[in-house]
């Protein structure tokens, strides 16, 4: 009997212990000698439910939430273990989820969500694995479904239901193509046709235009003038233009046959090639009986498509002012490289046309200032982004050499030693008011003087690291301050988890070296001071780091000082408890339980505190920031008085918890 | 089970007795039905439910969203695909869409006692339908002059067609049938009536409960009640000793304390036929007969002048929710908001001081409370759960959990020892005992196969 009972005490002490953690899982070794233990006697099951419902009563999600974990294991292997949960799934279902608005799930709200979720998981889980067997689980499940409109996971029917709708589109998709492909093959002659004519047309028109531009005269080219091009981009850039003085130009005579050319230009691209591209795709993804024909259509199609591609060029290169239609191509869905790579080729001459021209046409062209520039000495390696680095590699490499500088009227005679005329403008105002000195020179040095050129300091970036402290709700802290960061101190290097990489004395002292050397800032003795008392904080804070793994100083001593209060609290009031009313019996009981963990074991009186310390409030924005802003006089004063008010606080929100 | 089937076949046990027992033993172990469900058309909280009287097979529902459905409980409609559970879809639902349906809550739908053919519901939109069960249309409609919240019918009546309805009205009225009027007018509560039933052993007596936490008596042949209950006069356990009672109605200054010889001697008749059947098909007139006679004496000494603290007596405080006649109509269970159960002697109209075990009962809504037919069991709905309490001792048997919101009635169904349950949570329960071996051999390997799914899986 008495072996029994110790037996007993083995799995409800185990499922305390496994319980009374504040990690997000059960203790995998302790799951597995609680299950180890249940699995060969009933008696041991039927306790444990015991345990484990009185545990799910407990004012604290995270007991209800490891528990529910516990009872997850343990209900889908043991059939007993099911039968007598299923009894009361009604109140195990409202304490875990908190479906009655009467009961709503207990403090740390936020692993009452996390519980709330599990248990809809769980709850369909169950159903689907057991619901056949138990009437109360179909219940349960039903009642959270169709009568709360509880949303639960539903992994498997969704899945189930995504590959149901990829299926559909995937048929969906295969009837249009097949649907297409059925047209294609009833009129491909006609629309061969069509293009066909169109492409004709297009040809005529083209013939027209070169008929009548027979007795055009040639521009004639000034060779003299090509000495001054310096490079073969330049060069291209002036065959580019004088080609373009060979095209054809649109006058009156043959405007209409232009209006015509480009109308065929238009229904050519935008209807005949994109109808010609989506035909190909259709008979590319298409898997239809009749090979024979596709595979002919197929070939009839590129040929087509290169018809109408080589007609195309042979229109650009006509000269008529096509209208754009690259836009008009974007929005077809249809992806087509070839015609991507056309539209460019095409593109590049007008840019170079419109904005290359003026700066060729001046004498004084731009690469002779930026190859001075890139012979200045200092040289701040920027690249550039300007266009045409492709032709010379020696431009090239001057180039990423060169300084960026913002545009400016000194880059007018940059770096140019002549002195200058200064009555020779041009302009001539043949001495109104009295003689005029037309070798008048200004010197070359009086120039340089004028022209200097003001430049504005500009601070180099510098990039302020994030202070990365460890946040309570997880993550790092991402405030970017230069030294000191108002909510965890010290900006120190830190790892990837926020822990900073322990080199205190080191830091501390480029701490101390960085207050001495820039006293500049800082001047403020006060503020030194604060700093100073920070870094000494730091250091005492690392030391308790180590001892209480990765919890900040700050923190931790505030929740040393609070459970000292509340145990000076607790032990006040079980001093004062005069009359047995059920208040004080309770508190009596629940100091009795705390003594016996305390005795049982040491280390359970730490997690006891951080399970305690889940269910305390918050430490707000406003404590931390008048923590850091008083002085450690007034500071003591004011958490005083926060504690002060939490405690009551807290005694307000949770009456029968002391 | 063998031994006492051996028995009855030797002819040791008489077949009553032998079917009595199995009866027993088949309610004592009812749990939630696994193998059995209704599946509830209804959108909102069922409120009252019925068995069928003829035929024990067709159940009838009416919900808080104006619609009436009918169940076949015996047949089902559909199976799950292991052929575990089977599943009964109604047999076809009235609601706010039928041309003549309710536009409010039901509170009560009941079958015609005789047959099937007909039933009455009572809404909260003042009216009271006669259906046609077959045509599904609605053959009589009585106006009430407020939401009706029961009506009855009498299970063995043979002279008369009386649906009884309590309303917000201080006045119950009796609607005929026959004539598609109202017969009756019977004014006394100060308030609504919640609940009302007709008397199991006299076709004429109607018991009512109302809102002013009074139980009234009436004899329709007659104007005015003949007896409110009242909670102070009370008797300990279930019947006294012949002897001892004139001397507890002297002890208790009973106002009827000069009838009581009277109604001693008619007691003992009463007992012993009380053993007749419950639908009254095996009524015996001369005991009729004598429960008048009684109610007659009764009536010539308290009625006319009947003493005004007597009139105003409560059988409870508050509202009484729900009342239950006994099978064999000597005993009256109610329960009222003031969360009591009370069993009353009819016969005597003496609180009996059953200590029913602290319940809470739903107070807002009328409940439907069910007894087993040999009265040993009453099944009441305590907000979200079922109890079965032992009627004489009041102690609680078993606890049902089932429902996830209040229950509102509970209906008994004495053929299969069945009960099902309505709640607001829109769902009807069944709760019948565990299947047979038999019965699980018989549906043969299927069933077998699918119990292997449901064992012990140590992982570890």
């Amino acid at each position: 009997m008495e072996e029994e009972r110790e037996k007993k005490v083995v799995v409800v002490g185990l499922i305390e212990k496994a319980v009374d953690s504040t990690a997000a899982e059960v203790d995998p070794r302790l799951l597995k000698a609680i299950k180890f233990t249940v699995r060969y006697s009933d008696s041991e099951l039927r306790l444990a439910a015991q345990t484990l419902t009185s545990l799910m009563k407990r004012d604290h999600s995270q007991v209800r939430y490891l528990a529910l974990l516990i009872i997850d294991e343990l209900f889908m292997r043991s059939k007993l273990f099911r039968s007598l949960l299923v009894e009361n799934l009604d109140q195990l279902l409202s304490l875990s989820i908190g479906f009655r608005r009467t009961h709503p799930l207990p403090a740390p709200a936020s692993v009452a969500s996390v519980l709330r979720s599990k248990a809809i998981e769980f709850l369909e889980k169950w159903n689907e694995s057991f619901g056949i067997h138990y009437r109360q689980l179909r219940l349960g499940y039903d009642y959270l479904k169709n009568t709360l409109r509880f949303q639960f996971p539903n992994l498997q029917a969704n899945a189930a239901r995504a590959q149901q709708e990829r299926r559909e589109r995937e048929m969906r998709t295969k009837e249009i193509l097949l649907k297409k492909f059925e047209f294609l093959k009833a009129n491909f002659s006609s629309i061969k046709e069509e293009i066909q004519t169109n492409t004709d047309e297009i040809d005529e028109c083209l013939e027209i235009l070169r008929t009548n531009d027979e007795d055009m005269p040639l521009v004639p080219v000034d060779n003299e003038d090509m000495e001054e091009f310096r490079n073969s981009e330049l060069r291209q850039i002036r065959l580019d233009s004088l080609k373009e003085g060979e095209k054809v130009r649109e006058n009156s005579e043959n405007k209409v046959v232009f209006d015509a050319l480009r109308e065929f230009y238009k229904v050519l691209v935008t209807r005949h090639l994109a109808a010609v591209q989506e035909w190909i795709s259709v008979l590319i993804r298409v898997d239809a009986t009749d090979n024979r024909f596709r595979d002919s259509a197929l070939k009839n199609l590129i040929d087509i498509r290169n018809l109408i591609q080589s007609t195309r060029v042979k229109c650009e290169e006509s000269g008529c002012d096509l209208p754009n239609i690259a836009s008009a191509d974007e929005e077809n869905t249809w992806e087509d490289g070839i015609v991507e790579t056309f539209e460019k080729g095409k593109s590049s001459p007008t840019c170079s046309k419109t904005s290359d021209a003026p700066s060729a046409s001046t004498d004084n062209n731009p690469i002779n200032t930026e190859e001075r520039i890139s012979s200045l000495p200092k040289g701040k390696e920027k690249k550039n982004n300007h266009s045409g680095s492709k032709s010379n590699p020696l431009r090239s490499k001057l180039m990423t050499e060169a300084p960026l500088l913002n545009w400016g009227s000194f880059l007018d005679n940059w770096g140019s030693k002549r002195d200058v005329l200064a009555n020779q403008r041009g302009l001539d105002l043949d001495a109104h008011w009295g003689r005029v000195d037309q070798d008048a020179v200004i010197p070359a040095d009086k120039i340089a003087e004028l022209n200097v050129r003001a430049s504005v300091y500009e601070e180099d970036p510098v990039e302020i690291k994030p202070c990365r402290a460890p946040l309570r709700k997880g993550g790092l802290c991402q405030r970017k301050d230069l030294r000191v960061c108002p909510f965890h101190g010290l900006i120190v290097p830190r790892d990837e988890e926020g822990n900073p990489i322990n080199e205190s004395s080191t830091t501390e002292e480029t701490a101390l070296q960085n207050l001495v050397e820039e006293p500049s800032q800082d001047s403020d003795s006060r503020v030194m001071d604060q700093l100073l008392k920070q870094a000494v904080k730091n250091v005492r804070g690392r030391d308790s780091e180590e001892a209480k793994k990765r919890e900040l100083d700050k923190q931790a001593l505030k929740k040393a000082r609070l459970a000292k209060v509340r145990e000076h609290n607790v032990a006040v009031m079980r001093d004062a408890a005069i009359a047995s009313t059920s208040r004080s019996s309770h508190i009596g009981e629940d100091t009795q339980m705390g003594d016996v963990a305390r005795s049982s074991s040491s280390s359970s009186k730490s997690k006891k505190q951080t399970l305690a310390s889940m269910l305390k409030k918050k430490e707000t924005a406003k404590d931390r920031l008048s923590q850091r802003l008083l002085n450690s006089h007034a500071r003591d004063a004011t958490i005083r008085q926060l504690t002060v008010a939490e405690e009551a606080n807290y005694r307000e929100a949770f009456p029968n918890q002391w | 089970m063998w031994k006492e089937i051996k028995e009855r076949e030797f002819g040791n046990v008489r077949p009553n007795l032998f079917s009595s027992r199995i009866s027993k033993s088949r309610v004592s172990s009812i749990q939630l039905s696994n193998y059995k469900e209704i599946l509830s058309s209804h959108r909102g909280s069922v409120n009252s439910l019925q068995v069928d009287l003829t035929e024990s097979r067709y159940l009838l529902a009416g919900a808080s969203d104006a619609s009436v459905a009918v169940y076949d409980i015996q047949r089902a409609t559909d199976h799950d695909e292991r052929n575990l559970i089977a599943k009964h879809k109604p047999l076809f639902v009235l609601n706010k869409q039928h041309e003549h349906g309710h536009k409010y809550a039901i509170s009560s739908a009941i079958w015609y006692p005789i047959d099937t053919g007909l039933f009455v519901t009572g809404s909260y939109d003042h009216h009271i339908n006669v259906w046609d069960t077959n045509t599904t249309q609605v053959v009589m409609n009585f106006k009430m002059p407020g939401k009706v919240y029961r009506t009855a019918m009498s299970s063995i009546a043979r002279s008369h067609m009386l649906v009884a309805a309590g309303t917000e009205d201080v006045q119950v009225r009796l609607c005929d049938i026959a004539s598609g009027a109202f017969a009756h007018t019977l004014s006394g509560h100060r308030d609504g009536v919640m609940s009302l039933e007709w008397s199991t052993s006299s076709e004429w007596v109607l018991i009512t409960g109302g809102c002013d936490g009074a139980i009234r008596f009436w004899d329709i042949r007659r104007a005015g009640c003949f007896r409110v209950l009242d909670q102070s006069c009370s008797q300990f356990g279930r019947r006294q000793p012949l002897l001892l009672r004139p001397t507890t109605n002297k002890v208790t200054n009973f106002v009827r304390l000069k009838s009581s010889p009277a109604s001693q001697s008619s007691s003992a008749k009463v007992r012993a036929h009380h053993r007749k059947s419950a639908n009254g098909s095996a009524l015996k007139p001369h005991t009729v007969g004598r429960i008048s006679s009684l109610v007659k004496t009764a009536k010539q000494r308290s009625h006319p002048g009947m003493l005004s603290s007597h009139d105003r007596a409560t059988a409870h405080y508050g509202v009484v929710t729900g009342l239950k006649v006994t099978g064999d109509g000597m005993y009256l269970l109610s329960a009222g908001s003031d969360s009591r159960l009370r069993l009353w002697d009819i016969e005597s109209g003496c609180n009996t001081l059953v200590n029913f075990e602290t319940t809470r009962l739903q107070s807002s809504k009328a409940i439907q409370m069910a007894v087993t037919q040999d009265s040993t069991l009453a099944f009441v709905p305590c907000m979200a759960i079922t109890k079965v309490f032992d009627i004489w001792s009041g102690q609680t048997k078993s606890t049902f959990r089932g429902h996830y919101e209040n229950v509102n009635c509970c209906c008994y169904n004495a053929l299969d020892q069945e009960l099902y349950t309505g709640g607001n949570d829109r769902q009807i329960l069944v709760w019948s005992p565990p299947k047979f071996v038999s019965d699980e051999t018989g549906e043969g390997k299927n069933g077998k196969a699918a119990a292997t799914d449901d064992q012990d899986n140590w992982s570890d």
